[in-house]
């Protein structure tokens, strides 16, 4: 080995060969390249001229350094060079490699392994036997493992196949094997430690030293895994609690909430403070999102550790109490529900009603305070749910011990028992300890929960089965029965402070989240059978089906201690199944800094080393090939000239160029690197034209009617009325537009002209709604009958327009309507008019009859054909004679379409009365 | 029937083929037309002349009535000397001939065609009797015999060798050898000794790519000939390029001395140059030969 700087040469004796370059340099240069071939016709003439001198033509010079160069790649490539040699291991014998494969090294695994690999590399180039260990034990294994001694290849394939384990190592099993390792002499001893403290790590390095020298390699604190604990459920959020090794420096994680085919629920951001090795994150979701989270995780994170399966237990139970009589919010502390709702919030979604509202939606729990008979369609309800699977759960009260139904577990004798009222000797009694049958087992009773009052039951042989608990005297005070799927549970006394303190006590509360937790769910586990592996987890984090080995959780197992039998993950069935997180048990992370002294250090990172020769043999070979191509060109064979030969070399070279390997490990991709929900960007349709030429300009619109003259006139009535305002008024209008109440979309107008024809058709029932929307918004829309006739009031009369008219708006939120009154704001609020004529005069014209209302009224209803009136045609002349006539009607006609439009656009603040005085004084009053 | 389904098929392939050559040669013949006029003599033919007094002796039916009726005199009207030769025209056709040393230039070949294309062009103008040379075609005159012409030069024929067959032809016929003359100079001198033992007049026309005079190659290169001749290696084509051009000289000389011994013509055309000019001298050529 011979190494220059960052680059050794594994065969450096071949780098002799380099000296033979400038002879080669001169055999090139005397060679003379092959003749071009050429077709020549007048070759008759060149016959003879062979007596010329016959010194050959030269090889150019830059083909000669382009061959020496070849020559040079090879010479090299032979003598096996390397970047960044990794250099002799120290130490001399064996080489001891100790892996810590727990799930901490499930990090950055692949620099693991190939740091891993280096090592092995380097044994291999020393020709030095390697023993491999293993701190963690394989699935089903207890002891962890040490083998060797190994050759070069064993030991690589056993390295290729190390995979990290869901659980955490074992160091002093490894103490163990490393002892029984078969090592004579001095040895050198490689630990890759997964950066984690334990108390057998402090041995265990001391014992890899006496074999002669220990490195240790370890990435720093900062780069150790994040690992998140079980949730915790607060006020009916979830709280994951994450922590870190090192508490410097603030850090921003995220959380994500999976559900159970994987989708992402939720995402919420972890802060680790600095200073702080905790950071929590709440969850604060609708219950039937949050019973759908099935695993929450820390994001790009890739161990196990910050992986925690949820079950039935982090489920939020809704818990619905049937409450007929309303909450009285006067008096909450004699309220039955009051008490029940206190308890079962914190852990529970609560909801209220009647019971059949109840059972719509999915619900675990039905809590009765103190019904006594149950309607009837309401009892069959809650049976048929008790018998799929619910749970119901009864309180006694004055209205059951006056005479129940029979959706009781046990018969109650009527009346109730009183305990230590003003009448009776004797004293409330507390309740006796639970017994081992009962779901209330182990939760401790305390002594100053007191029963005064209780309903009775009626004895029978199976009284005490269906017991949960007793008072100290042996009365039942809880019973229940199970009934087909469900269970129905009684409370033998009230579910407030009336008859028993019981409400009052936090025994109250731990019962009814056991009975909470019997519902659905937990309810099918309680069997005695064990628990069978359903979905594991890997070290990474990722589910998969449970590799041979993996025991069964017993009974209860929910406690268990994740390891090499019970690897986290899934286990039950389908219906019922539990979660065993391996953060659940874990210690407190500590950093592994409590080494010997004497011990080396390195780290994962770090240049890896890169054997050049395959780059230079590629070099090599492709600047042969654009040799050969170059050969061809000048001896013309190839169809270019030398311009392109060169530009060829360069791109030869250019290409020969090694790029940096490119490296890219198995990260798993992240919800966040994930394409979100791509918007698709409609494509402009008709509705999109039609808006955004309505919506860039004012203009006045009308709606079309079908009658294609009527409609010219229309158009050429609002086009002389546009160009009236333009020239009188600030309104700027461009072109009117016609509008199909069908299609188009209305709201850009601030004023719609509606001529009636008796023929119209009548609107659709959306176009209706779309109007009813435009009036409601703020439009306004003028009817025109055009039929010169007065408009009555009553049903029937009017002329054709008229009655086609009412045809028209039945649907249309049409305001109380009424003649234009002499103060209205139309008739000031631009000229002062008090009629309206158009080609007709004398119309009454009706507006929305509303006193002192600031809107603009949405109808206005006339006959006095006003389009016919403004029409102008292209020449500027009026296209229809006003009747009775003459040119004060026009203007007059002109002016109430000037008025409209302030009307319409500007609303009417001219009613204000501030502007009384100033008319009043045009007025000359 | 299928005799004439093929010859129809064949001549519907032949015009597809002739227009780009035909227009070109026309194009080049309508340039020179413009620049030479008839024989500016008066003589038997049908292009009018001039108008002249009459002098006694003129045959009666000379006369021109109708100028005579305009004025005093009497005028008799003569026509233009319009004498038909007959001229065989040949354009080498060997491989050498297909070569150029550029992608730009056009083969010596297509120059060749067009030359004598254009040329018989111009000769059927004048009425002249135009034949090609190798085909046994009488030489006649008028359109069809343009056209049969043209087929005649494009028919896909290889000749072997660089020169023409020797054939009988009449007396004080004129040939025209377009090629690139390349053949050594003994043979040529015999070929044309041949042609001139009959009083056939003659005129060379030499098509070179100007690869061929000026030998622009450099380094080592194995020349191989279009004919079937051995090929040569050259160890440094730029250091013999004055002996070549040398020798090219010589051979072009030796062949102007020929022409010039027999009687004949000779010129130059390198495929690098309009054809035009070249077209132009052997036009004169000829008009000066017919004219004498």
């Amino acid at each position: 080995m011979l190494a220059l700087g960052p680059i050794a040469f594994a065969s450096p004796w071949i780098l002799l060969a380099l000296a033979l370059l400038p002879i080669l340099w001169r055999i090139l240069r005397v060679i003379p390249p092959a003749p071009r071939q050429l077709r020549f016709p007048a070759i008759r003439l060149l016959y003879d001229l062979r007596q010329q001198e016959q010194t050959p033509a030269k090889t150019p010079w830059w083909l000669i350094l382009l061959r020496v160069i070849l020559a040079t790649l090879i010479i090299l490539g032979l003598a096996h060079p390397l970047l960044n040699p990794s250099g002799r291991l120290p130490g001399s014998g064996p080489m001891v490699v100790v892996v810590d494969d727990g799930w901490a090294a499930a990090r950055d695994w692949p620099q693991r392994q190939r740091t891993l690999a280096d090592l092995v590399d380097r044994a291999e180039r020393d020709q030095r036997p390697v023993f491999l260990v293993t701190t963690s034990a394989q699935t089903g294994e207890t002891p962890a493992r040490a083998t060797g001694p190994l050759r070069a290849a064993e030991a690589r394939g056993a390295a290729q196949a190390l995979l990290p384990k869901p659980w955490g190592t074992n160091r002093k099993a490894t103490l163990a094997a490393v002892e029984r390792l078969p090592i004579q002499g001095s040895a050198h001893a490689m630990w890759l430690a997964d950066g984690l403290d334990d108390p057998d790590a402090k041995a265990l390095a001391e014992r890899l030293q006496r074999f002669g020298s220990l490195t240790v390699i370890q990435d720093g604190p900062r780069a150790l895994p994040r690992v998140l604990r079980p949730p915790e459920r607060r006020a009916g959020d979830l709280v994951a609690v994450a922590e870190r090794v090192d508490p410097s420096g603030e850090e921003r994680r995220w959380v994500r909430a999976l559900g159970t085919d994987g989708r992402l629920i939720a995402r919420e951001p972890l802060v680790f403070a600095d200073g702080e090795n905790r950071a929590t994150s709440r969850f604060n979701l609708p219950t039937e999102l949050r019973n759908d989270i099935a695993r929450l995780d820390i994001e790009d994170e890739t161990t196990t550790g910050a992986v925690v399966l949820l079950d039935e237990r982090w489920r939020r139970r809704p818990v619905g109490i049937v409450s007929t009589t309303g909450f009285d919010a006067s008096q909450p502390l004699l309220d039955a529900h009051h008490y029940l709702d206190r308890a079962l919030s914190p852990f529970s979604e609560v909801r209220r009603g009647g019971a059949t509202d109840l059972l719509k939606r999915e619900l675990a729990v039905l809590a009765l305070p103190d019904v006594g008979q149950m309607a009837p369609n309401d009892r069959d309800a809650v049976d048929s749910w008790l018998k799929d699977g619910g749970v119901v759960l009864r309180f006694a009260g004055p209205l059951l011990a006056g005479g129940g139904d029979d959706l009781v577990p046990v018969r109650l004798r009527r009346g109730d028992r009183a305990l230590g009222g003003a009448l009776s000797w004797a004293k409330p009694l507390p309740l006796a300890q639970f017994d081992p049958g009962s779901p209330f087992h182990g939760l401790s009773v305390p002594p100053d929960v007191l029963v005064s009052r209780q309903v009775l039951a009626e004895p029978a042989l199976d009284l005490g089965d269906k017991t949960w608990a007793r008072l100290v005297d042996g009365t039942p005070i809880v019973t229940a029965e199970k009934r087909g799927q469900g269970w129905l549970i009684l409370v033998h006394t009230t579910s407030n402070a009336e008859w028993s303190n019981l409400a009052l006590s936090g025994l109250f509360v731990e019962m009814l989240q056991r009975i909470v937790g019997l519902s659905r769910g937990i309810a099918g586990s309680s069997g005695d059978a064990a628990l069978p592996p359903l979905e594991t987890l890997d070290a990474f984090g990722r589910r998969s089906a449970p590799p041979p080995g993996v025991l069964s959780l017993p009974r209860g197992g929910v406690d268990a201690t994740v390891g090499p039998h019970v690897p986290p993950g899934y286990y039950g069935n389908d219906l019922a199944r539990v979660a065993l997180n391996m953060s659940s048990d874990l210690k407190a992370l500590a950093p592994l800094d409590r080494l010997p002294s004497g011990v080396l250090h390195g780290a994962y990172v770090g240049a890896r080393e890169v054997d050049l020769r395959p780059w230079l043999m590629t070099a090599a070979l492709l600047i042969g090939l654009a040799d050969v191509l170059i050969g061809l060109a000048l001896r013309g064979l190839l169809p270019i000239g030398q311009g392109a030969a060169a530009a060829m070399l360069a791109l030869a070279v250019f290409v020969a160029v090694p790029r940096a390997e490119a490296q890219s490990f198995g990260q798993t991709p992240s919800f966040s690197q994930m394409p979100r929900a791509q918007v698709q960007r409609a494509p402009t349709s008709g509705a999109d034209a039609f808006a955004m030429s309505a919506a860039l300009q004012n203009k006045l619109a009308f709606v079309r009617t079908g009658n294609a003259q009527l409609d010219e006139v229309s158009r050429a009535g609002l086009q002389g009325l546009a160009g009236v305002l333009v020239r009188r008024t600030s309104v700027e209008l461009i072109e009117p537009m016609a509008v199909d109440i069908e299609a188009d979309e209305l709201a850009f107008f601030p004023l719609i002209y509606w001529p009636i024809t008796p023929e119209q058709p009548l609107p659709s029932s959306q176009a209706i709604g779309r109007l009813n929307i435009y009036l409601r918004n703020g439009g306004t829309i003028l009817f025109d009958t055009r039929d010169q006739a007065d408009i009555p009031t009553e049903v029937g009369g009017g002329g054709p327009g008229a009655q086609r008219l009412r045809q028209l708006v039945r649907g249309l939120e049409v305001p109380p309507l009424a003649p234009v009154p002499p103060d209205h704001v139309l008739t000031k609020a631009f000229y002062l008019l008090q009629d309206f004529p158009g080609r007709f005069a004398g119309g009454t014209v009706w507006v929305e009859r509303r006193e002192g209302s600031s809107e603009v009224s949405p109808v206005i209803i006339g006959s006095n054909d006003w389009a016919g009136a403004w029409a102008v045609g292209p020449n500027g002349r009026p296209l229809f004679a006003v009747v009775p006539g003459g040119k004060p009607q026009r203007e007059m006609a002109f002016r109430f379409g000037v008025n409209l439009m302030m009307y319409a656009l500007t609303g009417n603040y001219k009613a204000d009365q501030v502007h009384v005085p100033a008319i009043l004084e045009r007025l000359g009053q | 029937m299928a005799v004439t389904e093929r010859l129809q098929h064949r001549a519907e392939q032949l015009a597809a083929a002739l227009p780009p050559l035909l227009v070109a040669s026309e194009r080049v013949a309508a340039t020179i037309a413009q620049g030479v006029h008839g024989r500016r003599r008066v003589g038997l033919g049908e292009t009018f002349w001039q108008f002249r007094r009459y002098q006694p002796g003129d045959p009666v039916r000379m006369i021109d009535w109708r100028q005579s009726a305009k004025t005093q005199a009497v005028f008799v009207r003569e026509t233009e000397w319009e004498a038909a030769q007959s001229i065989w025209l040949w354009r080498d056709a060997s491989p050498s001939m297909h070569y150029r040393s550029r992608k730009d230039l056009q083969d010596k070949s297509e120059h060749a065609d067009m030359l004598v294309l254009a040329l018989a062009s111009l000769l059927i103008a004048a009425g002249e009797n135009v034949a090609l040379l190798g085909t046994g075609h009488l030489p006649t005159s008028g359109r069809m015999a343009y056209n049969r012409f043209c087929h005649a030069v494009l028919a896909e024929v290889t000749e072997t060798e660089g020169l023409p067959a020797i054939e009988l032809l009449p007396r004080h016929g004129h040939v025209v050898w377009v090629g690139d003359l390349l053949a050594p100079l003994d043979d040529i001198k015999a070929r044309m000794a041949a042609y001139v033992s009959r009083g056939v007049h003659g005129h060379l026309v030499q098509v070179l790519d100007p690869a061929e005079e000026t030998l622009p190659f450099k380094g080592r290169i194995r020349f191989q000939g279009l004919e079937g001749e051995a090929p040569t290696l050259i160890g440094r084509t730029d250091t013999v390029r004055e002996e070549y051009a040398e020798r090219m000289t010589t051979h072009q000389a030796g062949l102007k001395d020929l022409a010039r011994i027999f009687g004949w013509s000779y010129a130059v055309h390198r495929t690098d140059r309009p054809p035009q000019t070249a077209l132009l001298a052997l036009y004169m050529a000829l008009a000066r030969i017919a004219g004498s």
